[in-house]
């Protein structure tokens, strides 16, 4: 269906208008402007921040560089998350631009992990997608691509090609014709509420009566308190590249249409924001 | 949906990239024999070689059994909010200098180096002693469970006292020369630096796709000669020593002890 290959369009394009700031206390020879940059929400933050870097690199020395890393409202930034992820589950409710702050020092080694090249970001990916593959298919699809596939799936991310990454990307998102769907599900569920950085298990997406299972069914078996009323009748936001799916949604439909590149529906769990 | 689902082939030899093939070895985990006549496994083991959840909490809590009666360091965790948790230790050794002792973790006292080992009069042994204090290693390791890929999955980290991490060079550096004859080369040791999916924070792993394929010889051959293997054990007395941790060899006597009818 035409609609279908729109939306998967619409997420690949989706983009988060972010200003970045130089931290304050790191020492410039000049004054350092804020740098304006529409994020892909789909990407990763350090894939897509060179020019970030290279702006405020401009403004400082050489000994006052070490590795750049990324801060929201003294948050520091999982630069292995997708960028769409960290928007809804962090600043979704608050105004645009993303006002993001930039550091070169004090690296947080116990909140981060270090990207020390454009590769590590590539094996994080790869990885992901293979994880993804296990779920969906015991890792069948995708051992049987050659390396120059994988290599398509990165360079596709990389550069920005919606139909380079797709040409392959279609092949994972198949089934057997007498299944239903994917073996099990690839998701994450993020809070920010719980010490738990996400929640992942397996579920699959056809009940044992055949009946597609919903977006709603997976919240009530793997994180019930998401979307139960709470006592005050404080409801949550359960979202998806910036949009509140409907809880009848067939999961494998979710799965096809509103997964990140990595194969993985990244779900965020907020709190109704106060009007 | 996009294309016509097809049938998918199965995999007749191992790809060349680095991922495991879940369905390529044919071993059977054999649920194991009854450990004592009061234990009743009630979950029921799958077809291959996967091992499940409950199954590995049940091999985790045997392991850890036994490590209370060597006093081995090992325990369990259970996450806040869910019914799943992991297998901890965390030991604390000097790092590797001249004349250290080598091996495992233990306790500090054991490592720090003795005046004849280093060959030193006796006031300099002051200036070695603070140095060793400050070099002094917080080794923690973490046995998670993968649902993904239905395996165990090795956690490492490693700080100084103060709390600075040590790389994964440093690490490795501290390994005594004697344990680094299975350098990186396993199909197993792929290791990276990724989150903790319990904790949230930088740890350490060895890359759990290939764990399938080399633990199969092993689940064989317990069948093979109809002995009861803990998983767990198994598992992690071949991928442990890759980062510096050995296990003695009472865990294994352990397992067979219960085996044997006395």
């Amino acid at each position: 269906m035409t609609d279908d290959k729109d939306v998967l369009r619409d997420v690949w394009f989706g983009r988060i208008p972010t200003c970045f700031t130089l931290y304050q206390d790191e020492i410039t020879e000049r004054e350092a402007e804020p740098y304006y940059l529409l994020l892909p929400r789909v990407s990763y933050l350090t894939l897509v921040t060179d020019k970030v870097k290279k702006h405020f690199q401009k403004v400082m020395r050489q000994e006052d560089i070490s590795e750049i890393w990324f801060e929201y409202e003294g948050t520091p930034l999982k630069w292995h998350y997708p960028i769409g992820l960290l928007f809804d589950l962090l600043a979704s409710s608050s105004a645009l631009p993303w006002n993001i702050i930039v550091h070169f020092k004090s690296f947080p080694e116990k909140d981060l992990l270090h990207c020390p090249s454009k590769d590590a970001i590539e094996a994080h990916f790869m990885s992901c997608m293979k994880e993804a593959d296990a779920l969906k298919h015991k890792s069948q699809v995708i051992n049987e691509m050659q390396k120059k596939d994988h290599k398509q799936l990165w360079m596709g991310l990389q550069n920005d090609r919606f139909d380079q990454f797709w040409a392959i990307n279609r092949k994972l998102m198949e089934y057997p014709a007498e299944e239903n769907g994917f073996r099990y599900i690839p998701f994450r569920i993020y809070q920010t509420t719980t010490e738990r950085p996400f929640i992942q298990k397996l579920f699959r997406p056809v009940a044992a009566d055949g009946q597609l299972h919903t977006l709603g069914d997976l919240l009530r078996e793997v994180c019930p308190s998401a979307i139960a009323p709470e006592d005050g009748g404080k409801k949550n936001q359960v979202m998806i590249h910036g949009i509140e799916p409907m809880l009848e949604t067939p999961l494998q439909w979710l799965s096809e249409h509103l997964s990140y590149p990595d194969n993985f529906l990244h779900i965020s769990i907020i709190p109704q924001p106060i009007d | 949906m996009l294309g016509r689902p097809r049938p998918l082939s199965e995999i007749s030899s191992p790809s060349a990239i680095r991922t495991g093939n879940p369905s390529h070895a044919a071993a059977k985990l054999r649920a194991p024999a009854l450990l004592s006549s009061s234990y009743t496994l009630p979950f029921n083991m799958e077809e291959d070689e996967f091992l499940e959840e409950k199954t590995f909490q049940h091999y985790c809590a045997e392991f850890i059994k036994h490590s209370q009666q060597i006093g081995d360091g090992w325990e369990w965790k259970t996450s806040k909010d869910y019914s799943d948790g992991y297998m901890y230790k965390t030991c604390f050794q000097a790092n590797e200098m001249a004349g250290a002792c080598p091996g495992t973790c233990a306790d500090v006292q054991t490592w720090l180096p003795t005046e004849e080992a280093l060959d030193l009069p006796s006031d300099d042994l002051e200036v070695i002693e603070t140095q060793a204090a400050s070099e002094v290693v917080k080794y923690e390791y973490h046995v998670l469970y993968s649902c993904s890929y239905q395996v165990p999955v090795l956690y490492f980290r490693a700080s100084f006292l103060d709390g600075r991490p040590l790389t994964l060079q440093d690490i490795w550096n501290g390994v005594h020369e004697s344990y680094k004859t299975r350098p990186l080369q396993g199909p197993w040791d792929t290791i990276t630096q990724q989150e903790h999916p319990i904790l949230g924070q930088p740890f350490f792993v060895l890359h759990p796709c290939k764990t399938t394929e080399f633990m199969a010889p092993v689940l064989k051959n317990s069948q093979k000669i109809n002995r009861t293997v803990n998983y767990i054990t198994s598992w992690l007395s071949i991928v442990g020593p890759a980062v510096g941790l050995n296990l003695p060899l009472s865990y294994a006597k352990a397992t067979s002890r219960d085996e044997d009818a006395d």
